[in-house]
């Protein structure tokens, strides 16, 4: 087959398994759900690979490929096909998403087993995969809008999976408000591009930006930060990061693949796959660069200070995706990307894991309330250690190389980029402490009940089942856990695949070592060689002694957490009281929520308002003949008699709007 | 000597849809005179959909055979067609939206499609006007059959009101725009827009003040019509108070015939002046999406709510208008025939949750939709996407095409008012989605009426071209860029 016919089959496996879930789910089964989803994405994977192979046997200058499937619109200067665009950057992501996918699938067979919406959960999950491959393979700017916005709608529907939990739906609700705000930005920075070279196709634009523009022409600078805030909002950066930690509503496999592994890092896509552009508007790589810096700490102290489990992970998410955003709107795109695919690694395993976890203790997932895992729950513990450790990165694991890349070619381009370097390091330090502060509280000091239940071989059943968000009594129907759910110590199919994750997060580096393989930097080249920062030496010395620090960091990390929560407990107590001003800061996360509810959400709620009573009920009339108080007392006739009002004030507005077009018109001549 | 009066010219084949839509009414109105109720019943929508059908064909037929008719009174062109066709399949499916409603013990069912299909010949009168005149004569004749048919029914009050209340608002608006008419009449002593439009173009600009007034006020007028802010007022009530089938028809032909008009006359005669009265169609059609889309925030009326949201869907084709460009013009063309089969799907499913319960037309009665009727959901699910406008609906291939026009035509601030209003809008369309399948509907709320299945295939007729319209939108598009270079032409 050929690569293209690889390339559509990618995107045809998991459409045809959100379908046929879709259609299927009154007749469909027991598992078979779970198989057909899972079989669907695996499939997509293994055409991936496919792909990959019939791609890396093409000649290096042949390798960025677009196949057509239909003419979408060909009309009037609007040149639009249903085009993919097959290049080793959308292959890479292609092969991240649908081999994290597959697995992800496969742990949410027995993850999921007891939930009522079981086919329901694996048709969105399909379908999700479906929009995400669509993103990632767009050959135009139009499919990639419409990609970007599928995959806001899938998030929607999977965060508000469990839909008859309020928190759950003002959750989704609050993602898809922000992803929707991101889109904006996207199409209007698509329409800034397509005005500026008359094309949609990417190629085709990426030819002629340096014709059109100068360096930072207004024109595309304006551009590309609209195509920044939707990568913002979609990867959760500063200050479009809210919905991620409320996004931890849905059920866990879902914050493993999204809000983990993949659509979360969609931004850092988009601004690899808009590189030529992006290099002309240096003004606005200039800010991505910034703000990723900025979310790397935000949210790494935040981290520090969260007590949820699954919100620890997702600020950590955050913070890991301020790195990459960070690396590629610098032009460190190989870095970024290789940090991308081991973060993909380590972090659905940690949220895997912790899943596992979350089980155990029937849905709670208050680290205050946990602890003792160690001994009753060995793989998931294993698998936490792994995963905390390429996390934190420490050698070998993954995270120690793709990290260390990224802040090397930092630190390459000198210049202000020191301080990106500097703020790369603090972050690493933070991230360790968080990452094991999380581990020790979970799985070391006294076993909890849940623990001790565990140990006598029993499952933790709660007695009555509670929002762990807000604490409200729910029917059991509402989601996890039902009756017989899974942890991964008693699941084949959970543990095979957090099995691999775990061997893929440790040795995931080897494909990159520097001065060693390089293989992804190479594989990458056909995409990037037009990159001006192609090909900066790297600086061997700077090399080592940032591998160095690296290390250190991270092992003093885990040091300074081993200290304050395992040999002195009782130390973030006191360190709390010392620095309450900082530590009410983190704990309210930069109180980001308040600042936008009183920015955004008020002035827009009092519009609303005042649209409400003033256009639906023209105010003049409305206040004088009849106020609120003259309503209420008013028998039928006297409404009548108001409704006829009503009718003075319509033909009035006709009148006046009439005259103000009249009068502008001669005002005008 | 008996005076020798020359009789004009008729080209009669150019003229069938209208004597064959004239003729259909007067049979629907005598058909309505059957004694037997039970025949009455069958004959009197048959005799309706043959005559809408026959209509159709004949229009059809007039497809890329463009031909100026009765002394110049009306132009049978591509637009003519396309806007006509669109109308005339309104009314059908108006037709079969009230197959099962009550009108037969109210206002009989004779008068009901007759009075129908002469508000369609008044539309396509309208649409074809190529002279002052007719333009008056078919606005009338549009107007009035439906003031009346938004009273039918004679035991609800709000529909009476409704009828009052749009025959004296209604009053208003016509006499604004017949104002307009008489004042471009003295401005430039003829009543053929052909002929005003060369008065026009020997003057240049628009500099007579009798001419400006004129304008404003005809544009004023058809705003009216096509309910567009700030000439909405009446739209809300009126949509909310007049019986469902006829919301339906006047939500997507009135709509249709309003904005082909202010097309003809702004793009035809008006045209030098494009500088002049572009940025007045910019003001409305921004005022339109704004008030629209906050007006349908938070509206507890599917009706009501659909009401708001199509003087937002205004704004958004007005901003199609304001380029002028066959580009322009071809995405005004293709987003009026995608809203009006959008908002039939949406009308639809109302229509048959109204049946159904209480208070079907309520959001609340909507609730656990999904469940209890998955296919009627499922049409209404498209629909509200359409109209906010997301991928993979014709309502996004629409608005993209007038973002597109807007854009190239130097208008980069309409289109992103028009992205921002569709932001804004998703509120509401998303609320109505979430509803349906994301809440469960009390146990009370099963259907006590039997399904009606004609309403239930039209709502996933229209769904299915929605999504027709999104995937493979090339044919239509380019028909619609092809009467839009017919337009921009022909003047």
């Amino acid at each position: 087959m050929s690569l293209t016919t690889y390339s559509w089959l990618v995107l045809a496996f998991p459409l045809a398994g959100s379908i046929i879930l879709g259609l299927g789910h009154k007749v469909l089964k027991g598992k078979t759900a779970g198989a057909i989803g899972t079989s669907a994405i695996l499939l997509s994977f293994l055409s991936g690979l496919g792909a990959l192979r019939s791609l890396q046997s093409r000649p290096e200058e042949s390798r960025q490929v677009v196949s057509s499937l239909w003419t979408y619109a060909h009309t009037g200067g609007l040149d639009v096909q249903f085009s993919i665009l097959v290049d080793p950057l959308s292959l890479l992501m292609v092969l991240v998403v649908a081999g994290v996918s597959t697995l992800i699938h496969l742990y949410s067979v027995a993850y999921m087993a007891s939930d009522e919406g079981y086919v329901r959960f694996f048709a969105y999950l399909n379908f999700f995969v479906f929009s995400m491959l669509m993103l990632v393979l767009a050959g135009n700017l139009i499919l990639l809008a419409v990609g970007w916005g599928l995959v806001g709608a899938a998030s929607y529907l999977l965060i508000s999976f469990w839909y008859r939990r309020n928190t759950a739906t003002k959750a989704g609700i609050k993602a898809f408000v922000i992803n929707v705000v991101g889109d904006v930005g996207i199409v209007l920075g698509a329409i800034v591009i397509i005005q500026g070279t008359g094309a949609v196709d990417l190629l085709t634009v990426f030819a002629k930006a340096p014709q059109v523009w100068h360096t930072n022409d207004p024109q595309i600078v304006v551009g590309c930060l609209l195509l920044m805030v939707g990568a913002f909002a979609k990867s959760a950066q500063v200050p479009f990061h809210t919905w991620l930690p409320d996004a931890m509503e849905g059920p866990t496999p879902v914050s493993a693949l999204i809000h983990a592994a993949t659509m979360v890092t969609a931004g850092v896509y988009l601004i690899a796959r808009m590189h030529p552009i992006f290099q002309i508007a240096t003004t606005a790589s200039d800010v991505g660069a910034i703000g990723g810096a900025v979310t790397l700490l935000v949210a790494a102290t935040i981290g520090l200070v969260v007590t949820d489990l699954k919100r620890v992970i997702a600020y950590s998410t955050m913070s890991q995706i301020g790195y990459m955003i960070m690396a590629v709107s610098a032009g460190v795109y190989g870095a970024g990307l290789f940090h991308l695919m081991t973060h993909a690694f380590f972090k659905a395993l940690l949220f895997m894991a912790a899943g596992s976890v979350i089980g155990a203790m029937a849905g709670e997932q208050n680290l205050d309330r946990m602890g003792g895992f160690r001994k009753v729950m060995p793989i998931t513990y294993g698998c936490f250690i792994v995963g905390g450790l390429a996390l934190s990165g420490i050698p070998p694991f993954s995270g120690f190389f793709s990290k260390d890349d990224i802040l090397l070619g930092l630190g390459a381009q000198g210049g202000w980029y020191w301080a990106l370097y500097v703020a790369g390091y603090v972050g690493a330090l933070m991230t360790a402490i968080y990452t094991f502060r999380m581990i020790f509280r979970a799985f070391h000091g006294e076993p909890c009940e849940e623990a001790k239940s565990l140990a006598d071989g029993r499952l933790f059943h709660a007695a009555e089942h509670r929002n762990p968000g807000d604490g409200t009594l729910e029917d059991t129907g509402v989601g996890y856990p039902g009756a017989k759910h899974h942890i991964a110590e008693r699941s084949p199919s959970m543990s095979i695949s957090m099995g691999v994750l775990a061997i893929l997060a440790t040795i995931g580096g080897v494909i990159q070592l520097p001065k060693v393989t390089n293989t992804l930097d190479h594989f990458l080249d056909p995409t990037f060689s037009d990159s001006p920062k192609f090909g900066i030496g790297i600086d061997y010395n700077l090399m080592a002694i940032g591998m160095v620090i690296g290390a250190v960091f991270g092992l003093l990390g885990i040091y300074i957490a081993w200290v304050i929560w395992v040999k002195k407990p009782g130390t973030s107590a006191r360190i709390q009281a010392r620095f309450a001003l900082p530590y009410k800061l983190f704990s309210n996360k930069w109180y980001f929520d308040e600042i936008i509810a009183f920015l955004i959400v008020r002035p827009f709620a009092a519009a609303g308002r005042f649209f409400q009573r003033t256009v639906e009920r023209v105010v003049v009339d409305g206040a004088i003949t009849a106020g609120p108080v003259s309503i209420a007392r008013a028998s039928s006739a006297a409404v009548r008699s108001w409704q006829s009002g009503m009718l003075r004030a319509y033909a009035a507005a006709v009148i006046v709007g009439a005259a103000l077009v009249v009068l502008y018109l001669m005002l005008q001549a | 000597m008996i005076a020798a009066i020359k009789a004009p010219f008729i080209d009669w084949s150019a003229l069938a849809p209208y004597t064959s839509l004239t003729v259909g009414a007067v049979l629907v109105l005598i058909a309505g005179l059957v004694g037997s109720a039970r025949l009455r019943s069958w004959l009197v929508p048959g005799l309706a959909l043959v005559t809408l059908t026959g209509t159709a064909v004949e229009l059809l037929s007039r497809w890329n055979h463009p031909k100026v008719i009765i002394s110049e009174a009306l132009r049978v062109d591509n637009l003519t067609v396309i806007l006509g066709l669109l109308c005339v399949a309104a009314a059908a499916f108006a037709v079969v939206l009230s197959l099962r409603s009550d009108t037969e013990d109210s206002v009989g069912r004779g008068e009901y499609h007759s009075l129908l299909l002469f508000s369609t010949i008044g539309m396509l009168i309208l649409i074809a006007a190529n002279d002052l005149v007719t333009i008056f004569a078919g606005l009338e004749l549009l107007s009035i059959p439906l003031y009346v048919l938004c009273a039918t029914e004679l035991r609800r009050e709000h529909s009476l009101e409704a009828g009052l209340k749009y025959l004296i608002v209604g009053s208003v608006g016509s006499a604004t725009l017949l104002y307009g008419l008489a004042l471009i009449y003295g401005a430039t002593g003829s009543t053929s827009l052909p002929k005003i439009g060369v008065a026009i173009a020997d003057t240049g600009a628009l500099t007579d003040p009798l001419l400006l007034a004129g304008t404003a006020l005809a544009i004023a007028g058809l705003s009216f019509k096509a309910s567009a802010a700030p000439f909405h007022q009446w739209t809300p009530d009126v949509y909310e108070g007049a019986p469902t089938p006829v919301t339906t028809f006047m939500a997507t032909a009135t709509k249709a015939a309003a904005l082909g008009i202010l097309l003809r006359i702004l793009v035809g005669p008006l045209l030098p002046a494009v500088d002049d009265w572009a940025p007045v169609i910019a003001a409305v059609a921004t005022l339109s999406i704004i008030v629209g889309n906050f007006g349908a925030l938070g509206q507890d009326s599917l009706k009501r709510m659909l009401a708001w949201s199509s003087v937002a869907q205004v704004g958004y084709l007005l901003a199609g208008l304001v380029v002028a460009t066959s580009l322009g013009i071809g995405a005004l063309v293709f987003y009026l025939v995608v809203y009006a089969v959008m908002t039939l799907a949406a009308f639809a499913v109302v229509i048959e949750n109204e049946r159904a319960s209480d208070d079907g037309e309520r959001l609340s009665g909507f609730a656990g939709l999904g469940r209890r009727r998955p296919w009627l959901a499922g049409a209404m699910t498209v629909s509200m996407l359409s109209l906010a406008g997301l991928p993979p609906t014709g309502g996004f291939i629409g608005k993209l095409a007038i973002i597109n026009a807007d854009a190239s035509g130097g208008w980069m601030w309409l289109a992103i008012v028009l992205v921002l209003g569709s932001l804004v809008s998703l509120g509401y369309y998303l609320r109505v989605i979430a509803t349906m399948w994301m809440t469960e509907g009390s146990a009370a709320k099963t259907p006590v009426v039997k399904q009606a299945r004609e309403i239930v295939a039209v709502a996933l007729l229209a769904a299915a071209v929605t999504i027709a319209a999104g995937v493979l939108p090339s044919w239509p598009l380019e028909r619609a860029q092809d009467v839009g270079h017919t337009v921009i032409s022909s003047r």
